[in-house]
């Protein structure tokens, strides 16, 4: 197991694709933190999958987008833990409106959980990683795409993206690796919000050259590698796990049909 | 009948969070009638939730009605705690 005695910190980490990073860490041996935001039973029970696989386990309650919460947790993480070696930054949300229908509040809390955060969450793992670490930044599509009703996570995404590869050239006389992966629409709870939208074209979230949609498994593998040591000269990238979609959004494949899963 | 002390705090923070000091909190009340956006809704939830330890299924959610629904739904978990 390659991450064995390693400590990992997963931003909304008890459902979704979040739940699936913290289980694919704890198979390579890390001590796993998961934070959550309400879901406290979720948590219980991915903290109960983690332990079954003999590693530690902790859940930490905190809403990223208030700085306050953000302290607290990892004050909490501090004297539990005493450092940290790997942070997940995948806590989301979004209020799935069109630009001209966004407020402000709205833009506040998305930009607040998705970007903000990363920073917040960054400047205080970095303090807790002395020997260096890594941080992953999870992504999406719609950071580059445009996407129906998905304007300020979009822009919140872009943002998390940039300051991805400020923190990876900032932090890396600190020995610590930051990259981050944008995936395409991956069958989750999240989805299924905004697969409700009838504006939403639902064949293209459905459809990839590879021939499926990306499941949470193919995104915390390349996470997982890129907590690994023999990652550590990936430095500042984005790495986009679609399965093709983004450089063939119309479905074409060789044969010229369409995949649909 | 509600609990007098659950109906007080939900109150404070409905009042807090939707900035409107003067909304009438009746039992026929609803969200909605104090312009409590989507937003709004969830950080009451969690407010109550920090509050009470306790955790609101939002699925459950969808059968309450009004204020006195929704009352007696947070004292039910409250009771369930112990």
């Amino acid at each position: 197991m390659s991450l064995e005695g390693k400590v990992a910190l997963v931003t909304g980490g008890s459902r979704g694709i979040g739940r699936v990073i913290a289980l694919k860490l704890a198979d390579e041996g890390a001590d796993v933190i998961i934070n959550y935001f309400r879901k406290k039973s979720s948590a219980q029970s991915t903290c109960d999958e983690i332990r079954a696989k003999g590693v530690r386990a902790h859940a930490i309650r905190a809403n990223v987008g208030e700085p306050d919460k953000i302290d607290a947790m990892f004050d909490e993480i501090k004297s539990g833990f005493g450092r940290l070696d790997i942070f997940i930054n995948n806590a989301a949300s979004g209020v799935p409106r069109p630009a001209l229908e966004l407020d402000e509040k709205s833009w506040d809390w998305t930009m607040d959980i998705n970007a903000r955060a990363f920073l917040l969450c960054a400047q205080r793992a970095a303090k807790l990683m002395p020997n260096g670490g890594k941080m992953v930044s999870i992504s999406s599509l719609g950071s580059r795409m445009v996407m129906p009703v998905y304007t300020s996570v979009g822009v919140s995404k872009a943002a998390l993206e940039a300051l991805t590869r400020y923190l990876a050239i900032e932090l890396a006389p600190m020995n610590i690796c930051v990259n981050g992966v944008c995936a395409s629409a991956v069958e989750t709870e999240a989805l299924q919000l905004y697969v409700k939208d009838p504006s939403l074209p639902k064949p293209a979230w459905r459809t990839t050259p590879a021939g499926r949609m990306v499941k949470p498994e193919d995104i915390a593998s390349v996470v997982s590698f890129l907590c690994q040591e023999e990652s550590s000269m990936i430095r500042g990238q984005i790495i986009v796990i679609d399965g093709g979609f983004s450089l063939s959004p119309s479905g074409f494949t060789p044969e010229g049909g369409l995949h649909e899963s | 009948m509600t609990d007098a002390s659950v109906a007080k705090t939900v109150k404070e923070i409905v009042i807090r969070i939707v900035r409107k000091p003067d909304l009438n909190f009746s039992p026929e009340a609803t969200f909605k009638d104090f312009e409590a956006d989507s937003l709004d809704v969830v950080q009451i939830l969690v407010a109550i939730e920090d509050h009470y330890d306790i955790e609101i299924d939002d699925d459950e959610l969808q059968n309450v009605q009004n204020m006195g629904g929704f009352l007696a739904y947070v004292e039910s978990k409250i009771a369930e705690k112990g």
